[in-house]
């Protein structure tokens, strides 16, 4: 991923960004050291793996957002689309009859759909993205409240829980999806002619049109992936836990959004790496856990969280503005 | 008109940005009661003087003087306590802020209690208007919904509120019809009987015939003199500002066009592509002249498939071709290298490599990936052919200089390997040297067989470089001339509205 | 004076009262009007004094919210946290309501809390320059976790007489009502007549214009997320002395449901214009469209849908509102 020209003396837009994931490595380290200390269950395979199955679903959705926030947009719907992507899963199967597989299958491609609304109003009737997906979150939680009407489904045959309560090769099934996506979403967006425009997009929309780039379906494109991924991260959460639930997803946005930012992307568009949000996922998973192990309940983490957003946006602003002063 | 102490006067202005000097001692005074016509070539330095004026920038020598007074301008501001108000092209208004209220902005009347007090800023919204002769703008109406002559009389409603005494217009008639000429016109005039001074800035010869009484002719930064109107004729206004030694040396070439690349007929795009027809042949390179806002980008960026044309035909090759976008133009051999490098050629951040493989990331991937190999090889060989000087191809192209800035650009769309190029304002802000490297390339391109169409507005670079020139204004090509018939006054003349034609219309 | 006869009929009673109806605020009356006469006619239980009472004693807060929120979308940002906030008020006041100190300071400190906690949303939006969105959305959580850890979900039970004050009926309209009607005509008033209220304008309008009209743009937004702090503080004692009991818990959906009204209320999301009389309506009319899907048979789960669509609208509406001005000009 860096460059194989490493000229002393130019500036880069790999060296602010290098020195961003250098400090969250150390941090990470930090951190892990930290938590080891602080209890001795922390550092056991079976809580890091266990911590990895956790990660899964926020992990999956920011690899798309990663895109998102590359090009200067933002996805605040992505815990409605999981919620609802959640949801219609049940109702496929429950409801409608379909064989199980394609209620999944059926499912993930409603989240495609929903992503592919928003990238289209987006880009077609201009509304910016803020908005659109605010509307979106409430109008896809909506729907997931009023179909399921609050119940959930349960009931599913063994082999389902496979994916997210079982094992592969000594390692949670869901992590290897996990990387699988992850190792795609890095060479698409350091090898590709899609990951270079996005960053061009990014950084300057105008000229990036002016090359030929096509840029309003190279939106539609990265929007109506992060519905995929939603609605990916939806079956695997229902296999995890085995019912289906119409709140499910509720605020995830805030972590995905927060571990993208924590992993060097900048909200203003125009910067970031796929390993910046992966550090920014574990890391995040990593302070939830060793809260949770130091006694602090769930929802006190995200107190945490908040914290880190606001901080890793001005972190990475100072280091902006530290590096176009010395331009 | 009365030889009274000058409402605004300024002496020895000069002015410098990074790279440019906009003003070199310029000198200008403004009387109460007259109408004072700043004319110039695009780049000229006009919109620099008057961002003098009106407080936005500092000079870096000279002095300002209102009513005799010195005076040093901090911010926009203070400049408008003095009296100083400067209407410019692009309104400053609150479309959603009803027209009242936008005039009144930050100074409104208020109530004894010290709420504001609508009545009175609505009734002499109404005052200023009628004073101004203007009877149909609804002090409440939203101002959103106004044509733009309406907002441009709102603007100057909201100037007058501030009580103005010297007004500044800078090309105030480039978006109107005839009938808000004739109003505004109209209103100038009346202001001239009040007592303002009005700073009219415009390239329209028949418009300052018509209304100033002084005008000051200013050139590459320069201060060339100042005349009453009724003193000076239309060709000594040209020849001061376009009159000058070329003594650059254009690379010398023998044109061989071939046949027809590329034909427009009557293509227009609205409001400002009227209907525009041209033929470019291969080998040649035909310069396109005209003022800002002539439609010349525009014409070219319907070429280029930015805006698609709303009218008229394109043809590449004699075959009839639909452009709606830049990526069909670039599958058919066009490319556009843009008027505003930062905003429109280049990505800033970026360093040369990945700017210069951005229109043919396509052509360097397999299969998707992005061959880093090759796109090495690309910058490389661009770096050397166009000697783009920096200290590797992996800096950033914000860092570089506008020479080797547009270089990139150039090396970009050249990349593409077009059979048709168009270059707006190509040495625009570029040094000396940098300049002639251009020239240079431009000229082995069209030697080699490339169509090439040069939007210009540095009249010299348009007679050395053009094999034909063509002359556009107000949205139509209305003039041509080969390399021989062509000398800067016919040029000039055809640009601009002469009153010779309009009287002749 | 001739400019009144030269001018168009301004000032006719006729084109005012034209302008007023297809106006956002217009609409909306017409909007509330027919949905009571509907539903009404389709159910009379939904016009019951009960029913009415619950509609409009239940949700005035969230009208009184929306008074700050709007003050806050006009100046060009957002914020998705006064849910959590009005919660964390809520809860604050019930805390001192039965600590034992006075009444009174369990009605007014929440509101300073408010105030402040909303200031350093507001000066990290209008100084640091943090996306407004970002910023809240953080703080959304920051408040929401705080909340539960700090209270560890524990209710509050056994509030003092006396604390209800929503309850109150002077002149036998509830108290949350007056407030939500004085509240709502008293900040209409300011933003219309006072140079800040304006300036606000001005800033989500156009922010180079503004500036050039000698307007401080950072100061403008800092106030207005402190005012926006304690419409949320009047807001969360109207909530809090409404229950019997005060969960440690934040409403739900609450800020989605403010953010709503204002949006609907006619408050372009875009900036620079809506008032306060049309987000105190659109209060009142989700609420009533909240209340009348019981009365027909429809699922109460669909309000979320409901209102995102509503949203939805509204903006593409704006959209096409402001693209056919541009057309015509």
């Amino acid at each position: 991923m860096a460059s194989a020209v490493a000229a002393p003396g130019h500036q880069d837009r790999y060296a602010g960004l290098k020195r961003h994931e250098v400090i969250l490595l150390f941090v990470l380290i930090a951190a892990i050291a930290v938590l080891a200390f602080r209890s001795e269950q922390f550092l056991t395979t079976g809580n890091l793996l266990n911590q990895g199955r956790l990660l899964v679903e926020v992990g999956l959705m920011a690899l798309p957002m990663t895109f998102i926030i590359i090009t200067g947009g933002i996805d605040l719907s992505v815990g409605s689309i999981m919620g609802l992507c959640a949801i219609l899963l049940g109702v496929f199967w429950q409801k409608l009859g379909l064989p199980l597989g394609a209620a999944i299958a059926l499912a993930i491609l409603m989240g495609a759909l929903a992503g592919f609304v928003n990238g289209w109003f987006i880009t077609r009737v201009g509304v910016p993205p803020l908005i659109m997906t605010l509307a979106t979150l409430a109008l896809y939680r909506g729907l997931a409240e009023g179909i399921s009407q609050a119940r959930s489904v349960r009931g599913y045959p063994d082999w389902f829980f496979g994916l997210g309560q079982g094992e592969l090769w000594g390692v949670p099934t869901q992590i290897w999806l996990l990387l699988f996506f992850f190792v795609i979403s890095a060479i698409v967006l350091t090898y590709t002619t899609f990951g270079r425009s996005l960053y061009a997009i990014g950084n300057n929309e105008v000229a990036a049109r002016f090359s030929g780039i096509p840029v309003d379906r190279i939106k539609i494109a990265i929007y109506t992936m992060s519905g995929l991924m939603a609605g990916l991260a939806a079956w695997v959460f229902v296999s995890r836990v085995s019912t289906t639930r119409s709140d499910m997803g509720t605020g995830l946005e805030l972590d995905v959004i927060t571990a993208v930012v924590l992993g060097g992307t900048s909200i203003f568009g125009g910067t970031g790496t796929i390993l910046g949000t992966a550090l920014g996922v574990v890391l995040i998973q990593l302070l939830k856990n060793g809260l949770a192990l130091s006694g602090v309940k769930g929802d006190g983490t995200i107190v945490v969280i908040g914290v880190i957003l606001i901080l890793s946006i001005l972190l990475s602003d100072l280091l902006r503005r530290q590096r176009g002063a010395e331009h | 008109m009365t030889a009274a102490v000058p409402l605004l006067r300024l002496e020895g202005i000069v002015k410098s940005f990074p790279g440019v000097r906009a003003l070199r001692g310029v000198s200008f005074d403004v009387r109460p009661g007259e109408v004072h016509a700043l004319l110039g070539e695009n780049g000229a330095g006009k919109s620099t003087l008057i961002k003098v004026m009106s407080g936005v920038h500092r000079p870096d020598e000279g002095r300002m003087e209102v009513d005799g007074r010195p005076v040093d301008f901090g911010s926009p501001q203070e400049a408008q306590a003095a009296g100083i108000a400067a209407i410019y092209q692009e309104l400053l208004l609150f479309p959603e802020l009803s027209v009242a209220e936008n005039v009144f902005m930050g100074h409104a009347p208020r109530l004894s209690w010290g709420g504001i007090d609508w009545d009175q800023t609505r009734a002499r919204t109404a005052e200023i208007l009628q004073s101004l002769d203007i009877h149909d703008l609804d002090p409440d109406a939203p101002v959103g919904a106004l044509s733009v002559g309406n907002r441009q009389r709102v603007e100057i409603a909201k100037a007058l509120s501030m009580n103005a005494r010297v007004l500044i217009m800078d090309e105030p008639t480039a978006a109107l019809t005839e009938a808000d000429v004739e109003r505004l016109f109209g209103i100038v005039r009346r202001l001239r009987e009040r007592g303002v001074g009005i700073i009219y800035i415009s390239h329209r010869l028949v418009e300052i015939f018509d209304l100033a009484d002084r005008v000051t002719v200013l050139r590459d930064g320069e201060y060339v003199g100042t005349h009453a109107v009724k003193d000076v004729t239309e060709p000594q206004l040209i020849s001061m500002m376009v009159g000058r030694t070329i003594d650059q040396l254009y690379p010398h070439r023998t044109a061989n066009p071939g046949k027809v690349v590329l034909e427009a007929k009557n293509v227009a795009y609205p409001g400002t592509v009227e209907e525009a027809s041209l033929t470019l042949r291969a080998g040649e390179i035909v310069g396109l002249a005209g003022l800002v806002g002539s439609g010349r980008s525009e014409l070219a960026q319907i070429l280029f498939g930015v805006t698609p044309a709303s009218a008229g035909q394109i043809l590449v090759d004699g075959q009839p071709v639909t452009i709606k976008s830049p990526a069909d133009a670039k599958r058919l051999g066009i490319a556009y290298v843009p008027e505003d490098r930062g905003t429109q050629g280049l990505i800033r951040p970026m360093r040369i490599r990945h700017n210069v493989s951005l229109a043919v990331l396509k052509e360097l991937a397999r299969f998707f990936f992005i061959d880093r190999g090759r796109e090495q090889e690309l910058a490389r060989r661009d770096i050397e052919r166009f000697k783009i000087r920096a200290s590797s191809m992996d800096q950033v192209v914000g860092k570089l200089s506008g020479g080797n800035q547009q270089k990139v650009v150039l090396a970009k769309w050249l990349a593409t390997r077009p059979r048709i190029l168009i270059l707006d304002e190509p040495t625009r802000g570029i040094d000396v040297g940098a300049k002639a490297e251009i020239h240079k390339i431009m000229s082995e391109l069209a030697a080699q067989g490339m169509a090439v169409l040069m939007i210009s507005s540095e009249l010299p670079e348009v007679l050395g470089m053009s094999d034909r020139v063509l002359v556009m204004r107000e949205g139509r090509i209305v003039a041509g001339f080969d390399r021989a018939e062509a000398t800067q006054e016919r040029i000039a003349a055809a640009m601009m509205r002469s009153a010779q034609q309009e009287r002749a219309a | 004076m001739a400019a009144t006869m030269a001018l168009p009929a301004r000032s006719s009673a006729g084109s005012r009262l034209r302008r007023f109806v297809f106006s956002q605020e217009g609409i909306l009356l017409i909007a509330i009007i027919v949905l009571f006469v509907a539903v009404g006619a389709y159910n009379q239980r939904f016009l019951s004094a009960n029913n009415l009472s619950t509609i409009f004693l239940g949700n005035a807060y969230i009208a009184v919210a929306a008074i700050g929120m709007s003050m806050v979308i006009v100046s060009g940002n957002i914020d998705v946290s006064v849910g959590s906030l009005i919660g964390v008020l809520a809860t604050i006041s019930g805390t001192i309501a039965v600590s034992g100190l006075p009444l009174w300071l369990a009605w007014t400190l929440p509101i300073l809390a408010g105030m402040a906690i909303s200031a350093v949303s507001g000066w990290l939006v209008a100084y640091l320059r943090v996306p407004s969105i970002v910023v809240t959305l953080g703080m959304l959580s920051i408040l929401k976790g705080g909340l539960i850890s700090v209270t560890e979900g524990a209710w509050i039970n056994n509030l003092p007489e006396g604390y209800h004050l929503a309850q109150l009926r002077p002149l036998g309209v509830p108290m949350a009502v007056w407030f939500m009607i004085v509240l709502t005509a008293l900040a209409a008033f300011w933003m219309r007549y006072s140079g800040f209220g304006r300036s606000i304008y001005a800033v989500g309008g156009n922010a180079e214009a503004a500036r050039l009209a000698g307007i401080d743009r950072a100061r403008t937004v800092f106030i207005v997320f402190v005012i926006h702090g304690f419409f949320a503080g009047v807001a969360a004692i109207l909530f809090a002395t409404q229950l019997s009991v005060i969960q440690s818990t934040v409403p739900p959906n609450l800020e989605l449901t403010v953010i709503t009204a204002s949006v609907v209320g006619g408050v372009s999301i875009l900036g620079g214009t809506g008032t306060v009389i049309g987000s105190t309506l659109a209060a009142i009319l989700i609420a009533a469209i909240g209340s009348s899907l019981v009365f027909i048979n429809v699922s109460p789960y669909w309000l979320r849908a409901v209102q995102g669509l509503l949203i939805l609208l509204t903006v593409l509406a704006d959209l096409a509102r402001r693209r056919k001005r541009a057309r015509h000009r």
